[in-house]
């Protein structure tokens, strides 16, 4: 089980005037069974990076590895759609996929086309909306007379109802107030702990990554510029510079009490860091 | 002086949603408002009632001394400019220049006199170079830019910000954040913005904090961002430094409420001076 | 979707985008008008000549207007079969499997490819050469006279060109949920009918939804911006005739005359 993309070059409208190169030279391991945040500056690739993951996108050249899948560019693919089953791609703003009547069709709607049978798909449906947090007093309400919070929910369940290994989310907490964002977040990561999938996250958040994250992949102008732990990542003050990227508050205080001679190094949470302090205190 | 007034507004979009129950406000002139409050709690509603683009149920606002009704419409949006949330959907001219000139046309201004007016507001907000760009060509900051430039060209005495920057990604944030910090520096003009950025409102006048439909707190930004068991429970944030003062706090440290890291991290380097 | 170039302003600078909306808007119909009087060989000698120019003059690609006919093909061949089969008039020209082929079939089809392709020259002359938002001013300005009988001028322009301002977005939004869908397992290509049909559904139904919301918010933001229907508003752009402008006027209505003038000759 991998996802390795290999010397992958993704340029839009070949041979027209709009020409673009999107992405260069991708070399890049995802590791399974991780958190993995995927950031850059709008425009640097991210959102093209994520959408090869399940075929919607094709290389222009290289190879992209997905658990048993090998994409290999100019040559024809068979069996995207199983590739789209194992890979679930959760779009931004979500909410605006849903169509179905009722909640509980939306749901199946993406397991019925992959060939589950109808009473099967709906008890997947179901158990997919308890996973987001919403109760079963849902199931025949209409998808759009909910709020947006719990509208995102439903799409991303109906992508969950899929049962794909590898979940991939293109800024899923746009739009959502802080506490909604918390949640979310919170959801993610308990699909991941608890039932082992591999998730990968377009984000601008670097609260949301320091706090839920794993690794951290950078893209910048095409190019993957770095795939580290969120720890290294974030201990080095030069790459947050180079980016510009204003670090997380726990990072931000922790390079301010350095400054001032209070040692608050080995501490990632707010809790030791007080403690450091009280010490430095008492 | 008191530029808006609400006094128990209602409204309800159909039986069941009761967006805004009795609310009454005031904001000053000059001054600058932010509103917080979970999705849902009516902020954005007290925006549309505001310029009317919704009728209260019932209640009054006065806006500059002027009641809010049918008949005094166009002259309470003269005096109040907004701008919303997605920057896509409030674009409304071919180009820049045309989508600034939109609110012009509107408001019947001589096209003799227009090319001026498009670009001191464009230069205002730094789009001069892109005056002749189409929306599909420009980021959602710029278009942001574009809308602040589009209302500010009315000369409003308030200026409403809905959401401006919650579709922003970080670097159109800051840049829409830095301009509203340096309208607020301008004396006449009034600004209201309604954010989640905790940030943001450490950094304005006056806070309002809605949930469900209420108010439930309002005052300065340090008498209201303290309150962590009100804030929580009404499903907000509070700002980093709070929080590890709390957690301080917990520890037996006695320390003073703080917004910001900077004051914080002074502070602690103060009483560890003084142990 | 790039490739949409049919009716795209080309931003070049020429005699012909130089020219007030309103003249090209009205020469454009008299041209049109003018094909359609049947002239004869001659006529339509005449008529090859000055759209030829007229498209070479507005520095556009004479490859490009005419690879715009590419589509039509099909169709024009599906209509050489039926008048081949229909017309049976004039001197036959020879026998294909004891089908009469009559040179009159041949005419017809050959005139309707001519007027075909002048009305792709003639209007993606007109689009190519006008910014949409003067397209619509000066539909909007010719439409004014109507006014009398409640025709509402300017609303129909202010909708035309938004919808316009909202073709580029409206795309953009299409890819993004025909890729969301094909996410969830939806393919157009293959599979069967009814699941077709549910993936199309799965389309127009967001589109839709979305559609309508954008356009409750840009009503708000209109209506914010003192925008009220029917009430007088000044106007940024303003438009004005010049002596080519007239000239080309006249020149159409001449042409016309011209054309008539040779239908009834021969």
């Amino acid at each position: 089980m991998s996802i390795e993309f290999k010397k992958i070059d993704y340029t839009y409208s070949v041979n027209t005037p709009f020409q673009f190169v999107a992405l260069k030279q991708i070399d890049l391991n995802i590791e399974m069974n991780k958190v993995t945040a995927i950031i850059g500056a709008t425009g640097s690739g991210k959102s093209t990076l994520v959408q090869h993951l399940n075929g919607l996108i094709l290389p222009t050249s290289g190879q992209l590895i997905v658990n048993d899948f090998v994409i290999n560019a100019n040559v024809k693919v068979r069996n995207l759609k199983s590739l789209r089953k194992n890979v679930g791609l959760v779009f931004q703003f979500p909410e605006y996929q849903l169509f179905e009547e009722s909640i509980i069709k939306d749901i199946a709607f993406g397991p019925k086309n992959f060939g589950v049978p109808e009473d099967e798909a709906n008890k997947i449906a179901k158990a997919s909306l308890k996973l987001v947090g919403l109760d079963e007093s849902y199931l025949e309400k209409s998808p759009l007379d909910l709020s947006g919070g719990q509208k995102r929910r439903v799409a991303i369940a109906g992508i969950l109802a899929m049962e794909p290994d590898v979940l991939v989310l293109d800024e899923p907490t746009a739009g959502l107030d802080p506490q909604g964002a918390k949640q979310m977040m919170e959801l993610f990561k308990k699909l991941n702990t608890v039932h082992n999938k591999t998730v990968l996250l377009v984000t601008h958040d670097m609260e949301h990554v320091y706090n839920y994250c794993d690794n951290v992949v950078v893209m910048k102008k095409g190019e993957v510029f770095l795939n580290s732990s969120v720890n290294t990542f974030f201990e080095n003050t030069t790459y947050l510079d180079e980016l510009n990227i204003l670090a997380p508050n726990i990072i931000r205080l922790k390079n301010m009490l350095k400054n001032h001679n209070i040692d608050v190094s080995g501490c990632d949470d707010i809790h030791s860091i007080c403690d450091k302090i009280v010490k430095e205190l008492k | 002086m008191k530029i808006i007034d609400a006094k128990n507004i209602d409204f309800s979009y159909d039986e069941i949603t009761h967006a805004v129950k009795s609310v009454s406000f005031s904001v000053e002139r000059g001054s600058y408002t932010t509103i917080i409050g979970h999705n849902g709690s009516g902020k954005s509603t007290i925006a549309k009632l505001l310029i009317g683009l919704l009728p209260c149920d019932s209640g009054s606002i006065h806006i500059d001394g002027l009641e809010l009704s049918l008949s005094n419409l166009a002259k309470i949006r003269n005096k109040v400019g907004i701008v919303f949330q997605n920057p896509d959907n409030q674009f409304i001219g071919a180009t820049v220049r045309d989508d600034i000139a939109f609110g012009l046309e509107n408001h019947r201004i001589d096209s003799n006199l227009m090319d001026d007016i498009i670009n001191e507001f464009a230069i205002k907000v730094n789009m001069f170079e892109y005056l002749d760009s189409e929306p599909t060509k420009l980021s959602g900051g710029q278009k942001q830019r574009v809308a602040i430039a589009g209302a500010l060209a009315m000369n409003p005495e308030i200026i409403i910000f809905d959401e401006s920057t919650s579709m922003l990604d970080p670097q159109g944030k800051n840049e829409i954040n830095n301009f509203i910090q340096e309208l607020h520096k301008e004396k006449d003009l009034t600004i209201l913005s309604i954010t989640h950025d905790i940030e943001e409102v450490c950094k304005s006048d006056n806070v309002i904090v809605m949930f469900e439909g209420k108010i439930l707190m309002e005052g300065k930004p340090c008498d209201i961002l303290n309150q962590t068991e009100k804030l929580v429970a009404c499903n907000l944030d509070i700002p980093f430094a709070q929080k590890v003062v709390n957690e301080l706090r917990l520890k037996g440290i006695s320390i003073s409420d703080n917004l910001t890291l900077e004051s914080l991290v002074s502070e602690i380097c103060l009483l560890s001076l003084k142990k | 979707m790039a490739s949409f170039t049919l009716g795209k302003y080309l931003p070049y600078n020429s005699l012909i985008h130089k020219m007030d909306p309103r003249a090209k808007i009205i020469v454009m119909m008299l041209l049109l008008c003018a094909i359609f009087i049947p002239a004869g060989f001659i006529g339509y000698g005449i008529l090859v000549v000055i759209v030829t120019s007229i498209v070479l003059v507005s520095k556009l690609n004479l490859k490009f207007v005419v690879n715009s006919m590419k589509p039509m093909m099909f169709m024009l061949v599906f209509l050489l079969i039926i008048n081949i089969l229909v017309i049976k008039t004039g001197p036959i020209l020879f026998s294909l499997f004891s089908l009469d082929i009559y040179l009159d079939a041949i005419m017809q089809t050959f005139y309707i490819a001519i007027r075909l392709l002048l009305m792709i020259m003639i209007t993606t002359c007109l689009t190519a050469t006008t910014k949409p938002l003067e397209l619509t001013l000066g539909i909007e300005d010719l439409l004014k006279p109507l006014k009398v009988v409640k025709v509402p001028a300017h609303e129909i322009a202010m909708m035309i060109s938004i919808a316009l301002r909202f073709i580029p977005t409206l795309i953009e939004e299409t890819e993004r949920i025909m890729k969301a869908q094909a996410s969830r397992g939806v393919d157009l290509q293959e599979g069967k009918i009814k699941e077709k049909i549910g993936g199309i559904l799965s389309l127009i139904v967001p589109l839709f939804v979305s559609s309508f919301q954008r356009a409750e918010e840009l009503a708000f933001a209109m209506e914010a911006r003192g925008y009220s229907p029917g009430e007088i508003r000044t106007r940024y752009k303003q438009l004005h005739m010049k002596y080519g402008d007239y000239l080309a006027i006249v020149f159409g209505v001449l042409l016309n005359i011209v054309m008539l003038t040779l239908s009834m000759v021969f």
